[in-house]
């Protein structure tokens, strides 16, 4: 039970099919994790050690899992099998109401954000605050709230609503109220997606902002290169439920997995292409309103 | 084919069972909750949504049911001689099952199909996963203040409703067909029980709780996408409005027992 806290080495051979850690101890364990839709596996025996303080990505294409895996570290999810630990303490057998607790030690960042539509920004971010403590001093809410969203470069935008902002915006008030509560690990879906680079790279530097200075542990789920290149202390790759690859960012741009080098490169696959050009071209193919006239 | 069936019926039974848990949560959470000022600035929002922005519509239907029964039962009175009676028809009528049984379907189609769109939504948006995410219990944060409202203002719209009834009733009967004001309340006040007014308030508590409860649930467990929340909005609207009528049924029979039992020889007691 206690493997957790040893340290294993990255291995530098080829085909990383065992997790490691780079260094120090775990603050989340997964061992042997399995989680399956119906007949459907999503999660094939995972097992992974996050390393405190430190920004572990997962990266991987679309469908692959990687948010059913995030949604267990926090137990948003059940698994069909395997365990989960956090700070020592196994917490995937924990019921729901025991769980309340646990997760005030994580931030969640949602892939759209998730923010309360009925509140404003300041509601939304001080919700965890009135959800945990019984607030006395409604005036520090006003110099929280001040301070929070001049974390993420939102000041001025306390008594606007979600419907009010943009995207990327969003995403920053979401990060705010995920940092509200002053906890331990940031877990990061998706941050960047649908932002535009610039805003992205805002994004990226909140994470490794919030890193710096509060020292949290960071899980990003992403699928953009650029970013998990630059916020990474280590990569992991999912590929088909299990992964495939391990390591720092060096490790995986030179990892010889063909799956690896395709999804980091972007580029597409020979049998995909196949496919494309046995459907004959776009005008062989096309259908004109009148095709389905008499 | 059998095991079509056999599916069908496994899945009703998870669904049953999902929706037991969900009741019993959420009666849990509502005890808990009572004793924590907290949720009371929760609940008193959702009471000014879901009670006072009700008020028109019950009335006005209320108001509607007296006058349609007025027009609908004159004729064969007076073709008997007992149009003095129209008052007590019409009263007991209203507030013994039409105005709490139409003013709960009202309910269930304004206030119900709004809980299931709201909660439906942040659903499919994750702001449910949210809230479990902060470390806060969903049913504890938006159920329990909705359920609590409903079961609490319900009864009161019933009054509103009972009352507009009574009065279109009165409109009708006393001012359209010339009935004599002073005979019309008389018979009414003769024939009309208090027994059967709580009986109306009471069914009340029931049917929001009912509407609640069921509303929440289909919210809580909709599908993906705008298709999702539609569907659980008309789901959640059928099963709120059965189940006002099988309770107004089982209560029918409940309260008819216990005024056979006890009403009737409370001078006695």
């Amino acid at each position: 039970m206690m493997t957790r806290r040893k340290k294993r080495k990255v291995k530098k051979d080829d085909e990383t099919t065992e997790p490691s850690v780079i260094e120090g101890d775990g603050i989340i364990v997964i061992k042997d994790l399995t989680k399956k839709f119906g007949g459907n596996v999503v999660l094939d025996n995972i097992s992974l050690t996050i390393e405190k303080g430190k920004t572990t990505v997962i990266i991987g294409p679309s469908g692959c899992g990687k948010t059913v895996l995030i949604k267990h570290i926090i137990l948003l999810l059940r698994p069909s099998s395997g365990e989960i630990y956090f700070k020592g303490r196994r917490i995937d057998n924990l019921n729901e109401n025991e769980l309340y607790k646990v997760r005030t030690n994580y931030g969640f960042l949602f892939q759209g954000g998730a923010l309360f539509d009925s509140l404003s920004v300041a509601d939304n971010i001080t919700f965890p605050i009135r959800q945990h403590y019984k607030v006395k001093y409604w005036s520090k809410f006003d110099e929280f709230v001040k301070t929070k969203l001049s974390m993420v470069g939102l000041e001025g935008f306390q008594k606007f609503y979600p419907s009010n902002l943009s995207g990327g915006q969003r995403k920053r008030v979401a990060l705010a109220r995920a940092i509200a509560l002053n906890p331990e690990v940031i877990l990061y879906d998706e941050p960047t997606t649908g932002l535009d680079p610039i805003r992205s790279d805002v994004i990226n530097e909140l994470i490794l902002k919030l890193q710096r200075e509060l020292g949290v542990t960071s899980v990003v789920v992403t699928h953009d290169m650029t970013s998990a290149y630059k916020i990474a202390d280590r990569i992991i790759m999912l590929h088909n439920g299990k992964i495939i690859a391990d390591g720092n960012a060096k490790h995986i741009r030179e990892h010889p997995h063909p799956v690896v080098q395709q999804f980091i490169h972007g580029q597409v696959n020979e049998d995909d292409l196949a496919v494309l050009r046995a459907s004959g071209t776009i005008f062989q193919t096309q259908f004109l309103p009148r095709d389905f006239e008499e | 084919m059998i095991e079509i069936v056999g599916s069908k019926a496994v899945a009703v039974v998870n669904d049953a069972g999902r929706f037991g848990r969900f009741v019993w949560q959420t009666i849990v959470a509502s005890v808990l909750s009572c004793a924590k000022t907290k949720t009371y600035p929760l609940i008193w929002a959702q009471m000014n949504i879901i009670g006072v922005r009700s008020v028109p519509i019950v009335m006005i239907t209320g108001a509607f049911v007296g006058m349609i029964l007025a027009v609908q039962a004159y004729d064969q009175l007076v073709s008997m001689g007992l149009e003095e009676r129209l008052g007590v028809l019409i009263n007991i009528s209203v507030v013994k099952e039409l105005g709490p049984v139409l003013a709960a379907v009202m309910l269930a189609g304004r206030v119900g199909g709004a809980l299931t769109a709201e909660l439906g939504t942040m659903n499919v948006t994750e702001q449910i996963d949210a809230v479990r995410s902060i470390g806060t219990n969903p049913i504890r944060y938006l159920v329990v203040p909705r359920v609590l409202a409903c079961l609490l203002l319900t009864p009161a719209l019933i009054i509103y409703g009972d009352l507009l009834g009574i009065l279109g009733g009165y409109f009708v009967g006393v001012v359209q067909f010339k009935i004599n004001s002073w005979a019309y309340w008389n018979f009414s006040a003769g024939g009309v029980e208090l027994w059967d007014v709580l009986v109306g308030v009471i069914k009340g508590f029931f049917f929001g709780a009912s509407i609640a409860v069921i509303s929440c649930y289909k919210g809580f467990t909709c599908k993906e996408g705008a298709h999702g929340v539609g569907q659980a909005c008309t789901e959640a609207f059928v099963a709120s409005f059965i189940s006002i009528l099988a309770l107004d049924y089982a209560l029918a029979v409940i309260f008819k027992a216990i005024y056979n039992t006890f009403w009737s020889v409370r001078s006695l007691v």
